[in-house]
């Protein structure tokens, strides 16, 4: 079979178009077709995962809302200690209030100042510093008082303690105070 | 032998030539991938168009779950904190330290021959040291060994709660006062002492480790 010029000159263009067809139908039909595919089976498995996550999430919600429930009490308890408003405001008159009850009269409370806590699970709470001053006040007394603020006052920690007699009346002593008190932040 | 003449010689020729014309063969081949390359997309597409009803369906079934979901991860979320931060303020509260018992155990200790005219305490490095200081007077014919008395009374009261006790006299020395305790005129002496300890209970001699861990659990 003898093949002239002409002939192979077709061929030759008959193989380009045939090369060029190729690329067309990868590049713009096959391709995205297949691109498209892909994505969507990708979204498939990330929406299953998500589904097969949620009866999971769900679930421990209702588990967790359970066993939370002392947690979930206990916290409403702790921030109930604390009245809404500005701890300055509320604070000096409670402290007053309180000696007053345990015989212990001309109680004044100052702030010293207010840091926040390092730690990420207390970063709602502050810690606010203040001083006790109690004039007047007989060891026994002031002793049972003490016990009494350390129960009943949870929140509040006293950091330092100072008695002194006091030279004209030796029955009572001067009585400074250093507390922390843990505060939500408002 | 007879004569075979073929007159249509040229005719045959040219149409065996006209069969076997490259031109119409890769025609031929080429409508022949063109077809099978139809068929293959076809049943990609249909492939495809099966995929997206199936995440149509999918989709579908989040949207109707989402914002259960979402709530409950932030319920969650809320709960978990809840639960670390009430853990975290018990542990504070479990950490105080309480001076009542600290007082208490000083009145135990302080005799009536021996005045406290000044107390001072104070919680050192996060609750893990406590010192307390006390000045006074010690009256006795003998007031340096009413003064001992009352440092060892302290050693001992304050072992019983508390680990790492120290009480030692910063100050002793004897005063030119001679006071009347019960109609006996005594000698003074005036003392600082300093007690440090730490808040943690000391373990008790018989106590195992293992018996404390069954304890626990």
């Amino acid at each position: 079979m003898k093949v002239n010029k002409d002939q192979i000159k077709k061929l030759f263009l008959s193989t380009m178009g045939f090369i060029f067809l190729l690329y067309v139908y990868f590049s713009f039909f096959l391709g995205p077709l297949n691109r498209s595919r892909d994505g969507m089976l990708l979204e498939i498995k990330d929406l299953q995962s998500k589904l097969d996550a949620s009866k999971e999430q769900m679930n421990k919600a209702v588990k967790l809302e359970q066993q939370a429930k002392t947690s979930t009490g206990r916290f409403a308890a702790l921030k109930a200690l604390n009245p809404e408003g500005a701890p300055i405001a509320w604070f000096p008159p409670r402290v007053r209030a309180f000696f007053a009850n345990q015989q212990v009269d001309k109680v004044v409370a100052r702030l010293e100042g207010s840091t926040g806590f390092k730690p990420t699970e207390l970063t709602g709470w502050m810690k606010y510093s203040w001083i006790i001053d109690l004039p007047q006040a007989d060891y026994g007394t002031l002793g049972r008082a003490i016990a009494e603020l350390e129960n009943t006052a949870p929140l509040l920690s006293i950091t330092k303690l100072s008695i002194h007699t006091l030279p004209e009346q030796s029955q009572f002593q001067h009585v400074g105070l250093a507390a922390v008190n843990i505060i939500e932040k408002k | 032998m007879a004569l075979h003449l073929n007159l249509l010689h040229e005719e045959i020729l040219e149409q065996r030539q006209r069969q076997r014309d490259p031109l119409k063969i890769g025609m031929i081949a080429l409508v022949g991938c063109g077809v099978l390359l139809f068929l293959y997309y076809t049943w990609n597409a249909y492939r495809t168009l099966e995929i997206k009803s199936r995440l149509t369906t999918i989709e579908r079934a989040w949207k109707k779950i989402e914002p259960g979901v979402t709530a409950a991860q932030k319920r969650v979320a809320d709960l978990e904190g809840v639960i670390k931060t009430t853990r975290a303020l018990d542990d504070y509260i479990d950490n105080r330290f309480f001076w009542a018992p600290v007082l208490q155990k000083v009145s135990r200790c302080v005799a009536p021959n021996t005045q406290l005219t000044n107390f001072e305490g104070a919680v050192q490095d996060e609750n893990r040291e406590i010192d307390v200081s006390l000045e006074g007077i010690a009256a006795g014919r003998e007031p340096r060994s009413v003064a001992e008395d009352l440092r060892q009374m302290l050693l001992e009261q304050f072992h019983q709660s508390y680990s790492d006790v120290k009480a030692e006299f910063k100050t002793l020395e004897d005063l030119d006062t001679i006071v009347n305790v019960a109609g006996t005129h005594m000698a003074t002496a005036h003392y600082i002492l300093t007690v440090n300890f730490n808040p943690a209970a000391m373990p008790k001699p018989g106590e195992s480790p293992a018996a404390t861990r069954a304890r626990k659990q």
